[in-house]
């Protein structure tokens, strides 16, 4: 299967991103509030170019069961905004007035990039790495995670079936739509090394 | 070139986006071959992109605009010819991935141009040509890189960037400086890529 061909070949940035110090300081909850405020209105920018991306793709589907996969997935991308705005609130963060950080502003280049520019299945190489990686990172993180943690809710909003089912369901149409070539490996690579670069710039390295 | 209202509002972004020590180092003959070979390679990658972003700009430009626009493609067109048979003379490998560097400012043109209107597009382009032109301009023409140096600080490029500063003139767009100061600051950072590495 594509989807795990890709991951497998890619474990290293996995974890790489795993043990990244923000990584490891959000699942022990020593992660400081201003540095999860700041991670907060970046990935809610994410969000909404990765919203977009989905639309476009969407789009250009043509069959109405790939259709309906990205009209769920945009389903749980609404989801994950409500999760951001319930913190955007508590936190005090004005979602509409985020400048995205240059890691972040290069991950929705490549993606909106992507998503208007190359193939469905290229676009669906470059959204997948998001989707699995949260779902692998939270299930790691939510083991060590007591009921006082602070970013407990976060984590388990990742880690739930709910997310698995859709990180899932983004890997079949990986599966179904896209084809082994170099552009689409580089898509896959490139997303992951995004997350990285994202984590970095969320602590300020 | 400091008539243009986009350029003089750049303020240091201007220059930091047009000097560089890769370029200092290509006119005074001791740039390492090992850098004009990687800086070769990324920038006939960057013009491949910078074609399909001027490809999509001619689709939202008004018909009075065509000429300056389609004169720039054929121009670019010509320009990957040249960088193929200086490649292929250089045993220089163009089938590579861009440096990061180079996919950030790719990425940046070719989100925006779907994404953007017409007039913010222009001035995108116009700061992408009219910094190269500066850039080069600024150099003796000399060394074993004349050749190169002459191209880009051409007259038949200066009326090119002339035309598009008129055109970035006259269609004005509030977020127009702003992606030009954009446009400025991937350009520091693409020469900065060719001298490190």
């Amino acid at each position: 299967m594509l989807h795990d061909i890709l991951w497998r070949s890619n474990l290293e940035l996995v974890q790489s991103c795993l043990a990244h110090p923000f990584a490891q300081a959000l699942g022990d909850g020593t992660l400081k509030t201003d540095l999860f405020r700041a991670f907060i209105a970046q990935d809610a920018f994410f969000l909404r170019a990765f919203l977009k991306a989905y639309a476009l793709a969407l789009a250009r589907s043509d069959d109405t069961e790939t259709i309906a996969a990205f009209y769920e997935l945009i389903g749980g991308v609404l989801e994950e905004i409500k999760l951001h705005r319930g913190y955007a609130a508590e936190l005090g963060i004005d979602l509409q007035r985020v400048v995205p950080n240059p890691a972040c502003r290069a991950y929705t280049d490549f993606l909106l990039r992507t998503a208007w520019h190359t193939s469905l299945g290229e676009t669906v190489a470059a959204m997948t790495p998001c989707m699995r990686l949260y779902a692998y990172l939270s299930r790691e993180l939510v083991l060590k995670c007591s009921q006082l943690h602070p970013y407990r809710r976060w984590i388990e909003a990742y880690s739930s079936e709910a997310f698995g089912r859709l990180a899932e369901q983004m890997e079949a149409l990986l599966d179904r739509i896209g084809t082994d070539t170099r552009e689409v490996r580089n898509c896959y690579r490139y997303a992951l090394q995004c997350e990285l670069d994202f984590f970095s710039d969320a602590v300020g390295s | 070139m400091t008539t243009y209202s986009l350029i003089r509002n750049a303020g240091p972004l201007w220059e930091a986006a047009t000097r560089s020590a890769f370029l200092n180092a290509l006119a005074a003959g001791s740039l390492a071959a090992n850098s004009f070979r990687r800086w070769l390679a990324q920038d006939y990658l960057f013009a491949k992109d910078l074609m399909a972003f001027q490809a999509v700009l001619l689709t939202k430009a008004p018909r009075n605009c065509h000429k300056p626009l389609t004169g720039g493609l054929a121009a670019l067109d010509n320009e990957m010819g040249w960088f193929e048979s200086h490649a292929a003379g250089l045993q220089v490998d163009l089938d590579i991935p861009p440096h990061p560097t180079c996919r950030r400012y790719t990425d940046f043109l070719l989100r925006c141009v779907y994404t953007q209107p017409y007039p913010v597009l222009l001035a995108i382009l116009f700061g992408v040509e009219a910094s190269y032109l500066a850039a080069w301009s600024a150099l003796p023409l000399s060394g074993p890189y004349a050749e190169f140096i002459e191209r880009w600080s051409s007259a038949d490029f200066a009326t090119y960037v002339e035309a598009l500063g008129g055109l970035a003139e006259r269609h004005t767009h509030e977020a127009a400086q702003e992606h030009f100061n954009e446009v400025l600051g991937h350009e520091r950072e693409f020469w900065k890529m060719s001298w490190e590495g």
